[in-house]
């Protein structure tokens, strides 16, 4: 048996961020972590960040994880038990554990559940066989083992973690053969799904699985059009080759702890499932008993080491409170705010609302002045989008321009942040989407590698009488040679012409999202958004 | 299979431990899950439920869905994909509910 000031148990994003808002002020605190490492899930997300500059926008999820675990070893206080399962809090506040085989008791003053969240399940005839994944147990093979999933998947679901994982997957080399959605309309961010689709991956929307196929294993799954009030329409069914299916279908919260400690819990779909009441410094219903991160509601990590660091910080008042926590909790509520504020966070500001029985909103349209409904369906913008972004021909004809083609209102800023020429137009609101003073960009490309997103183009119309250029993003391998042919394709991935590679940037600054710039017949500049690299002749 | 080349990520696999998989001497590499190394040898079945004996392989690989339940060293329903691998360990497909033998 031991005593500590606050334990958290859990050692991902929130649990961290917790522990270092806490130890910062002198209190002892000791971290519970099930698996040997630290991180959560944190550790397998290779994509760049959204969220604002404060908040590791633009850096990859393995990178902050790195310097949060810096900022832990570099810290006295923290004491860190890898291996050690929570397995009950009693009344007093005493909480069980399994630790290298033995049961052990910690006595906390306050302790702070940062337990994350698991997979969802989907029911479908023969789910249950061999080869078919949470998408999140996909990336952990990939991306934590560096173990190939499969060769061909399904990806079901095209949320956030659905788009995203279909990228890292074709990333590590495997076919994704759809993304099925069964809402008419993409669930995660635009971005993440026109970076797919410029790989040639379809988005079926109004889509679902209808059964997987295979006795020991997936062999292929079948799949059906649904109708506008969701039932499935006889005579659209079409069987997918694949040998994995992945499920992207949400996350709910682990929080096995919270209810069995007695936290009045309630069933608020828009976060997941169950989640524990609490006030708005995130302490449940049972005194001295935090959350954050999933565990209190499904967000993403940069919500959840804000989370985590409100939590803390509420817990340092309690404990030995002044002045200058009050301020510091101020500040980080409002970056959690602002967080929430775009167009995509209604989702959770309605799940918040209901859990603090105040009132809902209403979608609204005043966010979106340009209809989506084709890149909301598609992944891929419509004309009329396109050309929302293009500069008059004049501009185009000055040498090159940065063309954004973010179209949605994401929490997002390294895109203004990262343009030394100040081309961007400053944001009032994190979930501005960007604006160029093109007399301003000096085509310098910087903003291409800065974007999470991947949305951001150089276009250079007048490259020689014939050709133009056009610099993009580029993260598959193999990388492509200075001076070598490619195929060059549009924003569904399709081949539209040949294109010459004249300069590739790939160095520290780049981080792994190498900067290409191809040259490409006049006609093309307009669509050309992507490479593939042609194999070399043995 | 294992991937080589990544474009963001760089694998280390400096050390292979050695283990019993249903009495066959295999290998993953040091920092494994028992559950990413049999994957890797493409092994994907891991158990059978107990009464219908349909197959179960990897589902959440987070330990909490239980579908990837063995035998290790004796042990039943170890949780093989946050479990890792260890020189000479022995694990074994669980097709029955497991059996615990507690020593006197």
């Amino acid at each position: 048996m031991f005593k500590t000031d606050v334990l958290v148990i859990g050692g991902g994003p929130a649990g961290i961020s917790a522990a270092l808002s806490v130890a910062k002020f002198g209190l002892k605190v000791t971290i519970l972590e099930e698996r040997e490492f630290l991180g959560g899930q944190l550790i397998k997300q290779t994509h760049r960040f959204f969220g604002s500059r404060e908040e590791h926008a633009g850096v990859r999820g393995i990178s902050i994880v790195k310097e949060l675990k810096e900022n832990l070893s570099a810290n006295d206080n923290i004491d860190v038990l890898l291996g050690a399962t929570a397995m009950g809090i009693y009344e007093d506040g005493t909480v069980t554990m399994l630790y290298k085989g033995e049961v052990r008791k910690i006595i906390p003053k306050k302790t702070i559940i940062a337990t994350g969240a698991f997979e969802k399940y989907l029911p479908f005839e023969n789910n249950d066989i061999p080869g078919i994944f949470g998408a999140g147990a996909v990336q952990t093979l990939m991306n934590i083992y560096g173990v190939i999933p499969a060769e061909k998947v399904l990806m079901i679901g095209s949320g956030n973690i659905g788009l995203i994982v279909s990228y890292q997957l074709v990333q590590s080399g495997v076919n994704v053969q759809a993304v099925v959605e069964a809402a008419p309309n993409i669930g995660g961010y635009l971005v993440h799904a026109s970076k797919l689709r410029r790989q040639g991956i379809p988005i079926k929307t109004s889509y679902t699985i209808k059964r997987a196929i295979g006795k020991e294993h997936v062999e292929g799954a079948e799949i059906v059009r649904l109708d506008e009030n969701w039932n499935e329409i006889p005579g659209t069914e079409e069987i997918i080759e694949c040998d994995s299916i992945c499920l992207a279908v949400g996350l709910s919260p682990l929080y096995d702890l919270l209810s069995h400690s007695g936290c009045e819990m309630k069933y608020i779909p828009e976060l997941g499932g169950n989640v524990p009441l609490r006030n708005e410094n995130l302490e449940t219903s049972v005194n001295g008993l935090y959350v954050a991160g999933d565990v209190a509601g499904i967000e993403e990590a940069t919500a959840a080491m804000l989370e985590g660091e409100l939590a803390g910080l509420d817990v340092v008042s309690k404990l030995i409170g002044n002045e200058e926590i009050q301020n510091e909790i101020i500040t980080v509520k409002k970056a959690l705010n602002s967080l929430r504020a775009g167009p995509t966070g209604i989702k959770i500001r309605n799940g918040i609302s209901k859990l603090m029985n105040m009132e809902t909103e209403k979608e609204s349209i005043k966010n979106n002045m340009t209809d989506l409904s084709h890149l909301k369906k598609n992944g891929t913008p419509d004309t009329v989008n396109i050309e929302s972004k293009l500069p008059d021909d004049s501009v185009l004809l000055k040498g090159g321009k940065a063309i954004i083609e973010c179209y949605q209102g994401i929490p997002c800023d390294p895109c203004m942040h990262s343009c030394p020429f100040g081309a961007i137009i400053k944001f009032e609101d994190i979930n501005d989407i960007p604006k160029i003073d093109f007399n301003k960009c000096t085509g310098c490309g910087i903003c291409i590698n800065n974007c999470p997103g991947l949305a951001i183009f150089v276009i250079n119309k007048d490259h020689t009488d014939a050709t133009s250029t056009v610099k993009m993003p580029y993260e598959f391998l193999p990388k492509p040679e200075k001076g070598s042919e490619v195929d060059v394709l549009n924003r569904e991935g399709i081949k539209i012409c040949d294109g010459k590679v004249i300069q590739i940037l790939d160095g520290p600054k780049q981080d792994k999202t190498s900067v290409v710039t191809v040259e490409v017949p006049k006609a093309y500049y307009g669509e050309a958004r992507n490479i593939r690299v042609v194999a070399c002749d043995e | 299979m294992r991937i080589g080349n990544h474009p963001i990520l760089t694998f280390v696999r400096a050390e292979k431990v050695n283990f019993l998989y249903d009495g066959k001497e295999v290998f993953g590499y040091k920092g494994d899950t028992i559950a990413a190394a049999l994957h890797a040898l493409g092994i994907y079945t891991y158990s059978h439920s107990p009464v219908n004996q349909n197959p179960r392989g990897i589902f959440c690989a987070i330990g909490h869905c239980s579908s990837c339940l063995m035998t290790v060293n004796n042990v039943p329903n170890v949780r093989i994909c946050i479990t890792e691998i260890e020189e000479g360990m022995t694990v074994e497909s669980q097709d029955k509910r497991g059996v615990l033998h507690v020593q006197d």
